[in-house]
């Protein structure tokens, strides 16, 4: 039996080396003719640049007439929704649109949208979106080689960029190692502090935005004291650690990655202190960001009354009006909402949209792309969206708005919110945009925050010193992403 | 060995086909592609050619001295060892009652049905559930331990290492009692009636039938549980991965699966780490396996295997007479 | 009445009793909260999620479910298609390969089913890398059969019939079976799979519902919206970052639950009657 057995495994081995020698040579073929493929697209695309830099001619691009289906593949129904409109405003919109939604959550999208890009062909996404959270992946990191430069699109990218006045964040992050711009984002993510005019009046006899802003910042001193006499009153001045958290992250000077070894930036690794500081004092309710608690604070059902949150617009539109407890003033908390210049200024999230550099509909994916995030026209999608004409739910005038990344559509539009007493959001977060920065991500990103927020989070409820959460921290990064650490 | 008979060991043959085809087809190129890699430099997304590392394990080095795949381990044994020895206890308990031949337990069907229940609702289900109820810092649990007195704060019982751990086990012993409960009673009623009547003759009682004639006619099939719960646990990864984000407290509940899958997914996509360290999981299972193999086979699966060779025996005799009838 | 209970057996009878109604409790608890849950606004739920009694958002809830393109008609039939597929063809291959080999003496039988032993311990997280990869290079996504046939080599169910059929097979029926000129698969689909009822039952269920919830594995395969299954399409509503609308995702889960309810009623009569395992032991 035991003889047989191993013959049996020899066999088997063989049969392995045979097999796997196959499968190998297949994948260097494919991977030989992709590479090939582009190559010779990319020659007359080339050209056409070139031709285009010495007189004035957009480079022409055209669709491949055999094609019938336009894919798009996105986390939410956000984007695609964007494009039935498109479709709406184009009668003559020639392709069937197939439409791939894969939510974030179960961390599916990621490594699906890597599969549907990595084997191309017929299946393979036209255009593709990502969050802030892991843009750098598909911008700069690994898998920015899947992506077409907006030029070769036949989108006039230097001039449009200058005319759209896009934010300068928006496109650094948006634009690969090769100095080639092939993402754009078309909501700005500046942000604001957020507070609840009832409770600064009671506190502060006011709730003009101009005086709460000197309360709450510059600088987290005055935060802290805000807090404290906030705490006197029995409110707190944000909900948990998450809500500081975000503008840190996003307004410290570098990343998590620098030279290719992990790098703790001295504000980052202030979280700690300012965490250990809200938590002992009791300035908040300790709630988790995107955790039932923290969602209760918003229409003030924790433990104590909740001042305020940190965040971009969006945070205002898509979750603390549907979570305020009403849908119009004097329900809940809604209407009773302000925003000031934040304590120290970020931003936070955005979606940026991207084109396959091997899809055969570039002049159709090309426009489609300049409409959402480079249209500054009032039938473009960037103006829409702020003023919340996009779409307009039954029984209402006006639809949520939006920052958007063109700071021309901004110039242009009104953010006035009844949700905020009326207040017009755009004075608040359009300057807000200039503090934005795409220079402190990684596609790490996403990972190391969650380990370094369980960390801190460790230190906070007395766990583990200081020191040693930091040593976790930095082990864990190395353990889990191979990432060099001191 | 040899005989001539008409031989029916063709079919054995056959009856085989399409398990190795559809093996082959499906599994065989993912399993040797994750063999191989093991050994190789393949890591980032759009790598798409690779070569073997001149020191063929340090992928298998860097894995077995990494202290997160340590922790991993550990945790995957103690949540593994308190979900399963409650688990089996209350399955065993359940099925002696349940199976009992004096004891008739009215309802035991609709009990069957709803002690599996657990098992058929999804972990994504599950862990927006047990989420909800030991929210923090309000939340069903809190509310009853606050208004008890056991404790004057609300407790963050997911930010605790041994609670976190804890609850975890606990899903893991909710959902699958009521499975190896009713693996074990399909066991029993594929138990001759015959002994429990002789032993019923005899005046044994319940609790001895249970012992000398219950658990040892289990064995095959109590074997077969703890290979698989073994296998399952140490694959363990909805719960832990869905319920507690990943990996929980300061890796409190980071399974090997988890980590497995973070090494391939959470941002470096080292291919190569997460197929070493599945390599080391399958020699971890084999070896533990094979332990529990010899043990259980110390007594019983022995004299299975002797008494399998006596029906093969008897079976072969019997064909040959049927061959001869068949002659004749 | 030679099997009468004593005082004691009575005391113990009770606590029987109470046992399985503790037990019974913690297992409808969450279903019932579920269901519960379906009925309530997002609000209710944020501020107190586990409630026992219903509410009055259903339609509400509805509404929101039907907004988000969640059809719940075309994931049930693509969830049925996947998972009755899988559980027939692992309950049916499983069976046949156990039972090749207990009834058989071949000769590679004892190397095979080391084989099945060795394959069974493979982990399968990382195995499922080189899965999608094979699958997409084949452009096989968008297809059921990647999620259907490979349950036919599902080596911990043969394992299990294996087990199954060493403690309760008796040759004689066989070979009397063959006596009577039956053909090995007559043999087998007529005489052996009736045998085999209550494994068969339990192992369908499993190997129904496991398939019913799994998420990942078709997540990665299916990009279809047509395609998608009942959990696909609630991890859609979860996967909604900004805005949770708790109500219709617990509608969505109480819509995934009630089909495999509905199957496992179904089949649960096998278990609980038992199947007199009659057809051999006269």
């Amino acid at each position: 039996m035991k003889r047989i057995l191993s013959v049996l495994l020899v066999v088997m081995m063989l049969a392995t080396v045979a097999f796997t020698g196959c499968g190998k040579a297949t994948t260097t073929d494919q991977a030989a003719s992709t590479a090939a493929a582009p190559a010779e697209s990319s020659a007359p695309a080339a050209e056409a640049s070139s031709a285009a830099a010495e007189p004035a001619q957009a480079p022409a691009v055209t669709d491949d007439p055999s094609i019938k289906v336009l894919n798009l593949w996105s986390f939410t129904d956000e984007v695609p929704k964007m494009i039935d409109k498109y479709k709406a405003a184009h009668p003559d919109f020639p392709y069937e649109v197939k439409t791939t939604i894969i939510a974030t959550t179960d961390g599916a999208y990621q490594p699906a949208l890597d599969q549907a890009l990595a084997a191309g062909g017929a299946d393979a996404p036209d255009i593709y979106t990502a969050e802030a959270a892991f843009v750098l992946k598909y911008t700069q990191g690994d898998a920015y080689k899947y992506a077409a430069a907006y030029k070769d699109l036949g989108i006039d990218v230097d001039n449009a960029l200058k005319a759209a006045e896009i934010a300068p964040y928006v496109s650094d992050i948006g634009t690969n190692p090769d100095g080639n711009l092939i993402g754009l984002a078309y909501q700005a993510t500046g942000g604001a502090y957020i507070y609840r005019r009832s409770i600064a009046k009671a506190v502060w006899g006011t709730d003009d935005p101009a005086v709460i802003k000197d309360k709450v910042g510059p600088g987290w001193d005055k935060f802290f004291a805000a807090a404290a006499e906030l705490k006197a009153k029995g409110y707190g001045i944000v909900s948990g650690d998450g809500d500081i958290w975000h503008s840190i992250e996003n307004s410290s000077e570098k990343g998590w990655i620098v030279d290719g070894k992990l790098y703790l930036d001295p504000k980052r690794e202030e979280f700690l202190d300012l965490s250990k500081k809200l938590k002992d004092g009791g300035f908040h309710n300790d709630t988790q960001d995107w955790q039932d608690a923290w969602y209760a604070d918003m229409k003030g059902a924790g433990k104590q009354q909740i001042f305020g949150f940190f965040g971009p617009a969006w945070l205002i539109n898509y979750v603390m009006a549907g979570n305020s407890g009403g849908t119009k003033p004097g329900e809940g908390t809604y209407g009773d909402w302000a925003i000031c210049e934040p304590t120290v200024g970020f931003s936070w999230g955005g979606t940026w949209i991207l084109g396959n550099k091997d899809t055969k509909l570039k002049k159709t994916v090309g426009d489609i792309i300049n409409w959402i995030t480079l249209d500054t026209s009032d039938t473009g999608l960037s103006y829409m969206w702020a003023n919340g004409t996009f779409s307009i739910p039954e029984g209402k005038t006006v639809g949520t708005k939006d920052t958007v990344a063109s700071g021309t559509v901004m110039k242009k539009s009104d953010g006035k919110l009844d949700f905020l007493g009326n207040q017009n959001m755009f004075d608040v977060f359009v300057p807000a945009g200039a503090s934005a920065t795409g220079k402190n991500k990684t596609q790490y990103d996403e990972s190391i925050n969650t380990i370094w927020r369980d960390q801190v989070r460790q230190y906070t409820a007395g766990k583990k010193s200081r020191d040693q959460a930091i040593a976790d921290f930095k082990q864990q990064v190395a353990d889990n992403l191979g990432i060099a650490v001191d | 060995m040899r005989r001539k008979s008409v031989s029916y060991a063709k079919y054995g043959y056959i009856f085989s086909i399409p398990f190795v085809l559809a093996y082959l087809v499906f599994s065989l190129y993912p399993t040797i592609y994750t063999t191989i890699i093991g050994f190789t430099d393949l890591k980032g997304l759009t790598k798409t050619d690779w070569k073997f590392l001149s020191d063929p394990f340090q992928n298998f080095e860097q894995i077995l001295k990494n202290p997160s795949f340590i922790t991993s381990t550990k945790n995957t044994a103690i949540i593994w060892i308190i979900n399963f020895i409650p688990q089996i206890l209350l399955a065993l308990l359940l099925t002696a009652w349940f199976t009992s031949s004096r004891r008739h337990i009215k309802g035991q069907g609709a009990f069957k049905v709803i002690l599996y229940m657990p098992n058929i609702i999804t972990a994504a289900t599950v862990a927006i559930l047990f989420n909800a109820l030991f929210g923090y810092p309000t939340g069903p649990a809190n509310d009853i331990i606050q208004s008890l007195g056991l404790s004057k704060d609300p407790i963050y019982f997911l930010n605790e290492k041994w609670t976190a751990k804890l609850i975890v086990s606990f899903i893991q012993c909710w959902q699958w009692y009521g499975y190896t409960m009713l693996i074990l009673i399909s066991g029993v009623l594929g138990i001759n009636p015959e002994l429990f009547e002789a032993a019923e003759m005899d005046g044994a009682s319940g609790s001895k039938a249970f012992f000398k004639i219950t658990i040892p006619s289990l064995r095959p099939i109590m074997l077969y549980m703890l290979v698989t719960s073994l296998i399952g646990g140490l694959n363990m990864f909805d719960i832990p991965k869905l319920f507690v984000m990943n990996s929980g407290p300061d890796n409190a509940t980071l399974t090997a699966s988890v980590f497995i899958y973070n090494q391939a997914f959470s941002g470096s996509y080292m291919y190569n780490r997460a197929a070493a360290a599945s390599m080391i999981l399958f020699v971890v299972i084999a070896i533990l396996s094979g332990i529990l193999f010899y043990s259980m086979r110390d007594r019983s699966a022995a004299k299975l295997r002797k008494e399998e060779k006596r029906r093969i025996k008897a079976y072969n005799e019997s064909n040959k007479m049927a061959a001869r009838r068949a002659e004749i | 009445m030679r099997n009468k209970l004593n005082a004691s057996g009575y005391a113990l009878n009770t606590v029987i009793y109470a046992v399985c109604i503790i037990l019974a409790l913690l297992s409808i608890l969450p279903f019932w909260v579920m269901i519960m849950n379906a009925t309530r606004g997002t609000f209710e739920i944020q501020q107190h999620a586990l409630s026992l009694l219903p509410s009055t958002h259903l339609a509400d809830n509805i509404a929101v479910l039907k907004g988000k393109s969640f059809n719940a008609m075309t994931g049930f039939l693509n969830s049925m298609i996947i998972s009755s597929g899988t559980a027939v063809c692992a309950v049916y291959f499983s069976s046949l390969t156990a039972y090749g080999l207990v009834a058989y003496d071949w000769r590679l039988r004892q190397p095979f089913f080391t084989f099945i032993m060795a394959i069974l311990m493979i982990p399968a997280q990382v195995v499922t890398i080189g899965f999608y990869q094979f699958m997409y290079r084949i452009h096989m996504t968008n297809n059921f059969l990647p999620l259907i046939l490979p349950a036919i080599a599902g080596p911990a169910m043969v394992f299990f019939m294996r087990q199954y059929l060493l403690a309760t097979l008796q040759l004689d029926v066989v070979n009397s079976a063959r006596i009577d000129g039956a053909g090995e698969f007559y043999t087998f689909n007529r005489i052996i799979l009736p045998i085999m009822k209550p494994a068969i039952a339990t192992q369908a269920i499993f190997a129904f519902v496991g398939s019913w919830n799994s998420l990942f594995t078709p997540m990665v395969l299916l990009n279809d919206k047509s395609k998608y299954t009942m959990p696909i399409m609630v991890s859609q509503l979860r996967g909604d970052i900004y805005k949770k609308e708790y109500g219709s995702i617990y509608l969505g889960l109480t819509l995934t639950v009630l089909p495999i309810f509905v199957v496992y009623f179904l089949l649960s009569k096998y278990i609980i009657a038992g199947v007199a395992l009659g057809s051999i032991k006269e």
